[in-house]
C-alpha cells in the first residue's frame, strides 16, 4: 500500500447573503431560494460558469422533507456544471463549518480539487406536521387497499390529532431551549449581565464599522433587495441593552436578553474550497489555507454546559498542531449568546476545569480580546444555524488576507453539546 | 420499424426527437443573441411542420435555446422593408398558414417558455395545444405592438380572444403590459406553471403523454366576445383608448377594437382583417415613426451597455426635490444609497416621498422595508468612500458646489463617478478646482424623475470620455436613457423648452386663453400643454429659464411671472400658479380647439421649439439629430408618432 501526503486546502472565497431576523425580508422565500442565490453569487463572483466542481456540501438545520436533496438541488438552480455532485448534510450550528472540513479533508487527500460548503437556514418557512398518531393513520392509508380497510384505519380518530406539530429547536432530551442551558451555564461560571452586554455592544459596533470601511462589500449579495443585515444596530448602548428584559429566567438571577442572545435568523453562506492548483489554474485568489480541524462533544444529559464542547475542540485541535490559544492573530468565537462566548473564555483561563475537563496541564489561558471578532459576529449579524460556519470561515479568511499573514482560530458551538473548531493560515 | 428524424440542417432551429416520440423544436437564431421572428425563422418552422406530418409524432415542443427568453417578437427590422400595405398583408397571409399548420397538426403541441414572450413570440405560443411556463418574474407575455402603431397580426388578436375572452384580450393589447405569471395564468395566457426549482422541460414532456388541454375561457369570458356585450365593451374601449390616445395620431388601437367587434364571430373574417389592417397600419407614418422611436430607445439603452461599470452604492448631496427624488429612484432599482443634507431634518421629507414611492411600485411589505433599509440618511457623508457614484443634487450657486466638491473629492473611490445635477451652470466652470476636473460629469435628471426616462450626461471641455460612458453605464443600470449632451446653456431639453414656454406665456398675455393654449399643444401631440407644464416644473424655475435661456425682448413675460411669484403662485407645488392645483390636478377646463383655430395656433406654439432643436443641431450639442431627436421625445413627451422634432422637421418639408 502507498500512502499519499496531503496537499494544502486553499481558502478561494466566501458569498453570503446579508441574513435578516426571522418572519422579515426573507418571510417568503425558502431554503433553496437562499441557497441557490448562494451559489449563483459564488458563480458570478469567481467565474464558474460550466464548471464541474468536486462537490458542493450544504446542509440546513430546519428543513422540509422536500429538500431531502437541497445541495445537489440548488446545483441545478445554477450555471455550475450540472455535473457537480451535492451533499446534503447537517451538525447543528456546526453544519457549514464541517461541510468545510470534509470538503477540505477530500482536497487535502486528492479525492477532490474543488468544493463548496455552504448552509442556510430559515425559521421563517418551518416543515409544520401533522403529530405522530396521525401521520401513521395516513400511512395505514396509503397502504389500505379496500374501503372497510381504509375505514378502519380511522378508528379512534379524534380531532385533537389534528393538531399541527410545528418543529422545535429544543434540545431533544433535556427539553430546555438553548438559552435555557446557556444561562444555566451563566449561572455557573458567574457570568455578569453586564459583561454580556458590553460583548453585545462590541459585537454590533465592530460590524457597523467594519460594513462602513466596505470590509462586507465583496462578500454579500443581495437578496430580496436586502443588501446588509438587517440585525444589525450600529447606534446600540449600554443604556438600551442594560434596559432589556431577560428572556430565559425571569427572575432576578437572569442575565440572558433578546438584545445579548442571537436572534432566530434567515439566511445562507458558503465558502469555496480548492486546492492550490485549481485556484492558480483559474486565476483565483487564495486568502487563507484550512490547517487544522476539530470536532468535540460533551456529556451536557450528564450535567456538562450544553454550549461548553468547543473548549474541548480547541483544545484537542491545539494540541494536535502543537499551538498555544495565545499562538493566533486572529480569533472567531461564534456568539450564539453573549455568555456562551463569556464561559468559553473563562473556562479555558481557568486552570481546575481545563486540567478535570480538558485534560490539560493547566489553564490555557486569557485571549487578547482586542483580536476576538473584530468585525463583530453572530450577535450582531444574526445566526442562520447551518449558515454561520461558512459565514464565519469566509469572514476570518478575508480578515487573514488583509492582514497579508497570520493565524486565526473558529470556535463554534452547536446544539447536542457539541463543538467544531478550525484553524486558518495565511 | 422506429421512426428516424430526417437529417436535415436548419440556420435557427434544432430538432431533436426522443424516444418518447415527441419532436423538440428548439429556437436559437442565428447570429442573434434574442430570439425573435423573422421570415426566414418561419419558412424554416413550416418546413419542420411538413416533417412532423410526415413523422407523426406523440407530440411536439417548441422552446427557445436562448437562455435569457423564449421569442421577443416579431422582427421590427424586417417591417421597414415594405412599400406597400399589400405586400405587408400578402407576408402576413403566409405567416397565418405557418401557424395554422401547426395549430392543425394532429400530434399535441406544447409551447414551453421562460423570459419574454412576447408579440409574435406570444402568437406562435397561442397556436400550440398547450402553454406551460417557468414562474420567475422574468417570464413576461405580452403584445406591445400598440406602441409600435400596429396591433398583433399574426394570428393574435384572434387567437387572444379566443383563449381569454373579449375583455382581458383586448385589455392586453391595449395596455401592451407585459404580464408576470402570476396574472398571465389566472386570466388563461398560459396553462400550467413550472416553479423556479422545476424543468421546463419535463413539464412539456408530461403535457404531452398526458395530452394536457388548453383551459378554456370562462363562461363569463366568452360572454364578452358574444354581442350584446361585445358591441357594448366596444364602446368603452373606444372611449377609454381616446383618453389616452388620439385616433387620429394613433389609430390601431381603434382599428383592433373595431375588427374586433365587426368580425369575432367569423374567425376567417378576423385573420383576412388582421391581414389587411395590420398592413395598412404597417406602412403608415404613425407606425414608421414609432418604430424610429422605438429603435432609438434601443440605440440609448445600447449607450450604457458596454462599460463593465456596476454601480451598487450611490451617494446623493442634496435632499431636496431633485435630489430625494433620484435618490429614491436608485434605491428603487436595487441600490444602496446614501443621502446627505446639512441636517436630519432635511432629508425626512425625502424619506416620506420615497417611502410612498416603495409602496406604490414594489406593493409587498418586505420589499419596501427592504427598500426602505438602502436609503440611509447620511447627514456625515460617510457613504462618500464606498459609493460608485456621487450626485451632488445642491442649491445653483458655483462656489457652494466647488466648496462640497473640494471636501468630497479627497474621500471618493478612484472608480467613482461625481456628478453634478445643474441644470444651468457651464461644467467647466465648477470643476476648475478638482484635482481631476477629468472626471466631473452632469447627470441632468427630469422632475418627476419616476416618470421621466431621460437623463441628459453632460460633458463639459474639460470631461474625459471615459466618464460619459461610465455615466451612460449608471443610468441604463437605473432604468433610465441617457443622452451624452454637451455643456451648454439649458443643454438639449430645457434650452429647447425654454422659447416654447416663452412664446406659450406671450400667447397668455396677448389674451388667448391658458386652456385653449394647451389643448392646442396637447391636440398636436405633446403629453401636457405649455402652460400647465410650466406650472408643474415651477413659476420660480421657469423665471430662472427666462433669465437665463429665453432670447429676444422678454420683459413683459418676466413681469407676469415675477408678480405671480411675488404672490406666492409658483404653481402646483403651491397649489396655484396658471391653474389652480387640488390633489395633483390642474382645474384645466375643457376647450375646443378641433378646428383650423387650435392648428394655427399649435403651429405657432411648436416654431420656437422646433426652431430651437435646428439650432441645437447646428450646435452639435447631441451628436446627431437622431439622439437629437430621442432626447427630445424621453426627455418633453414629444409626439412620439412624429418620430422627433427633426423628423418631423424633415417629412413636412418633403
Amino acid at each position: 500500500m502507498t500512502t499519499k501526503t496531503q496537499r494544502p486546502v486553499a481558502i478561494v472565497g466566501g458569498v453570503r447573503i446579508p441574513f435578516c431576523r426571522s418572519n422579515s425580508s426573507y418571510a417568503a422565500i425558502s431554503n433553496m431560494k437562499m441557497l441557490s442565490t448562494v451559489l449563483r453569487g459564488m458563480v458570478d463572483k469567481y467565474d464558474l460558469q460550466g464548471e464541474q466542481l468536486g462537490e458542493v456540501n450544504a446542509g440546513a438545520v430546519i428543513t422540509h422533507s422536500s429538500d431531502w436533496n437541497l445541495a445537489r438541488e440548488a446545483i441545478l438552480n445554477t450555471t455550475l456544471s450540472p455535473a457537480t455532485p451535492g451533499m446534503t448534510m447537517q451538525q447543528a450550528c456546526g453544519t457549514s463549518l464541517q461541510a468545510a472540513m470534509v470538503s477540505a479533508a477530500k482536497i487535502a487527500t486528492g479525492q477532490i480539487d474543488s468544493a463548496i460548503a455552504a448552509g442556510t437556514d430559515t425559521v421563517s418557512d418551518v416543515p409544520i406536521v401533522f403529530g405522530k398518531k396521525f401521520s401513521k393513520r395516513l400511512v395505514s392509508l396509503g397502504k389500505a387497499r379496500d374501503v372497510k380497510s381504509k375505514l378502519s384505519v380511522f378508528k379512534g380518530f379524534g380531532p385533537k390529532e389534528l393538531t399541527p406539530v410545528p418543529p422545535s429547536v429544543n434540545e431533544p432530551r433535556t427539553l430546555l431551549s438553548m438559552g435555557q442551558h446557556c444561562e444555566l451555564m451563566a449561572q455557573e461560571w458567574e457570568i455578569t449581565r453586564h459583561a454580556q452586554d458590553e460583548l453585545a455592544m462590541n459585537s454590533h459596533h465592530n460590524a457597523a464599522a467594519a460594513y462602513q470601511r466596505g470590509f462586507y462589500d465583496d462578500l454579500l449579495v443581495p437578496c430580496e433587495g436586502v443588501v446588509r443585515d438587517n440585525n444589525l444596530r450600529a447606534d446600540t448602548n449600554m443604556e438600551v441593552l442594560s434596559g432589556l428584559r431577560t428572556v430565559y429566567e425571569k427572575g432576578e438571577k437572569g442575565t440572558l436578553s433578546a438584545g445579548n442572545s442571537t436572534p432566530l435568523t434567515d439566511g445562507s453562506a458558503g465558502v469555496l474550497l480548492a486546492s492550490e492548483e485549481w485556484a492558480k489554474e483559474r486565476g483565483l485568489p487564495i486568502l487563507a489555507y484550512i490547517t487544522e480541524s476539530a470536532t468535540a462533544a460533551v456529556d451536557f444529559v450528564a450535567g456538562a454546559g450544553l454550549l461548553m464542547a468547543p473548549t474541548v475542540a480547541v483544545h484537542d485541535m491545539l494540541k494536535r498542531a502543537n499551538l498555544t490559544l495565545q499562538d493566533f492573530d486572529l480569533y472567531e468565537i461564534h456568539e450564539a449568546f453573549a455568555a456562551q462566548v463569556l464561559c468559553t473564555l473563562k473556562a479555558w483561563e481557568d486552570d481546575d476545569y481545563c486540567r478535570t475537563q480538558l485534560g490539560a496541564d493547566g489553564a490555557l489561558g486569557s485571549i487578547d480580546r482586542s483580536k476576538m471578532n473584530i468585525n463583530g459576529s453572530s450577535l450582531a449579524v444574526g445566526h442562520p444555524f447551518a449558515a454561520t460556519g461558512a459565514r464565519i470561515t469566509a469572514t476570518l479568511a478575508k480578515m487573514l488576507e488583509e492582514r497579508g499573514s497570520g493565524r486565526g482560530l473558529i470556535s463554534v458551538c452547536t446544539a447536542g453539546g457539541m463543538g467544531v473548531s478550525a484553524i486558518l493560515e495565511r | 420499424m422506429t421512426k428516424v428524424l430526417p437529417d436535415q440542417h436548419y440556420d435557427h432551429w434544432r430538432v431533436d426527437y426522443d424516444s418518447s416520440e415527441i419532436m423538440w423544436l428548439f429556437l436559437d437564431r442565428q447570429g442573434e443573441t434574442t430570439n425573435s421572428l423573422s421570415e426566414a425563422v418561419l419558412m424554416e418552422l413550416d418546413a419542420i411542420i411538413t416533417v412532423a406530418e410526415g413523422l407523426e409524432p406523440k407530440g411536439l415542443v417548441i422552446q427557445s435555446a436562448k437562455e435569457a427568453s423564449f421569442i421577443v417578437g416579431a422582427d421590427i427590422r424586417e417591417f421597414d422593408q415594405f412599400d406597400s400595405a399589400e405586400q405587408v398583408s400578402e407576408k402576413i397571409r403566409q405567416g397565418h398558414a405557418v401557424l395554422a399548420r401547426l395549430e392543425n397538426l394532429p400530434c399535441h403541441t406544447v409551447a414551453a417558455i421562460h423570459g419574454y414572450c412576447l408579440g409574435g413570440g406570444l402568437e406562435l405560443a397561442l397556436a400550440c395545444d398547450y402553454i406551460v411556463a417557468l414562474n420567475v418574474p422574468e417570464t413576461r407575455v405580452g403584445f406591445p405592438e400598440v406602441k409600435l402603431g400596429i396591433f398583433p397580426g399574426l394570428g393574435g388578436t384572434t387567437r387572444i380572444t379566443e383563449r381569454v375572452g373579449g375583455m382581458a384580450g383586448l385589455e392586453m393589447m391595449l395596455t401592451g403590459r407585459m404580464l408576470r405569471m402570476g396574472p398571465a395564468r389566472k386570466i388563461g395566457v398560459v396553462d400550467e406553471l413550472v416553479g423556479e426549482n422545476g424543468s421546463l422541460r419535463w413539464a412539456a414532456r408530461r403535457a404531452v403523454l398526458k395530452r394536457r388541454k388548453k383551459r378554456k375561457a370562462s363562461v363569463t369570458a366568452s360572454m364578452t366576445n358574444r354581442q350584446p356585450a361585445r358591441a357594448a365593451l366596444a364602446k368603452v374601449m373606444h372611449k377609454k383608448t381616446a383618453e389616452k390616445a388620439n385616433p387620429d395620431h394613433y389609430p390601431a388601437p381603434f382599428e383592433m377594437i373595431d375588427l374586433w367587434n365587426e368580425h369575432r364571430d367569423n374567425r376567417v373574417k378576423m385573420f383576412e382583417g388582421e391581414a389587411t389592417r395590420v398592413g395598412e397600419l404597417m406602412v403608415s407614418p404613425t407606425a414608421r415613426n414609432l418604430r424610429r422611436v422605438f429603435f432609438l430607445s434601443e440605440r440609448m439603452k445600447g449607450l450604457g451597455k458596454a462599460e463593465d461599470f456596476k454601480v451598487r452604492r450611490v451617494h446623493v448631496v442634496g435632499a431636496g426635490v431633485m435630489g430625494g427624488d433620484i435618490a429614491a429612484w436608485c434605491v428603487l432599482q436595487g441600490m444602496e444609497v446614501t443621502l446627505q443634507d446639512r441636517e436630519a431634518k432635511y432629508i425626512e421629507p425625502a424619506l416620506k416621498r420615497a417611502k410612498s414611492l416603495f409602496k406604490k411600485r414594489l406593493k409587498k411589505k418586505p420589499a419596501v422595508t427592504a427598500a426602505l433599509a438602502r436609503l440611509i440618511p447620511d447627514v456625515e457623508g460617510d457613504g462618500v468612500p464606498r459609493a460608485d457614484v456621487i450626485i451632488e443634487a445642491i442649491y445653483e450657486n458655483a462656489d457652494a458646489k466647488r466648496e462640497l466638491y473640494a471636501s468630497i473629492e479627497p474621500r471618493m473611490a478612484d472608480h467613482a463617478v461625481l456628478a453634478t445635477n445643474t441644470s444651468a451652470l457651464p461644467l467647466e466652470d465648477l470643476a476648475r478646482d478638482l484635482q481631476q476636473p477629468a472626471r466631473l460629469i452632469g447627470l441632468h435628471f427630469f422632475n418627476p424623475v419616476a416618470k421621466m426616462p431621460l437623463v441628459e450626461v453632460v460633458h463639459g471641455e474639460q470631461t474625459d470620455s471615459s466618464w460619459i460612458t461610465k455615466g451612460g453605464a449608471f443610468c441604463s443600470q437605473i432604468n433610465r436613457f441617457p443622452l451624452p449632451t454637451k455643456s451648454s446653456p439649458g443643454f438639449l431639453v430645457n434650452r429647447v423648452l425654454a422659447p416654447y414656454l416663452m412664446e406659450a406665456i406671450t400667447m397668455r398675455l396677448e389674451g388667448i386663453d391658458q386652456e385653449i393654449i394647451d389643448a392646442a399643444a396637447i391636440r398636436f401631440g405633446m403629453p401636457m400643454g405649455p402652460i400647465e407644464l410650466a406650472d408643474v416644473v415651477g413659476l420660480d424655475v421657469c423665471m430662472n429659464v427666462a433669465k437665463t435661456l429665453a432670447k429676444g425682448d422678454v420683459t413683459a413675460q418676466r413681469e407676469l411671472l415675477e408678480s405671480m411669484i411675488a404672490d406666492n403662485k409658483l404653481g402646483k407645488k403651491t397649489g396655484e400658479g396658471f391653474y389652480t392645483w387640488e390633489k395633483g390636478k390642474a382645474d384645466r377646463k375643457p376647450a375646443e380647439v378641433d378646428n383650423p383655430y387650435g392648428d394655427q395656433l399649435a403651429k405657432r406654439l411648436m416654431k420656437p421649439f422646433l426652431d430651437e432643436c435646428h439650432a441645437v443641431s447646428r450646435d452639435g450639442i447631441v451628436e446627431d439629430d437622431d439622439l437629437l431627436d430621442a432626447g427630445i421625445i424621453f426627455g418633453t413627451g414629444f409626439a412620439p408618432f412624429t418620430g422627433g422634432p427633426m423628423n418631423y422637421t424633415a417629412q413636412l418639408n418633403k
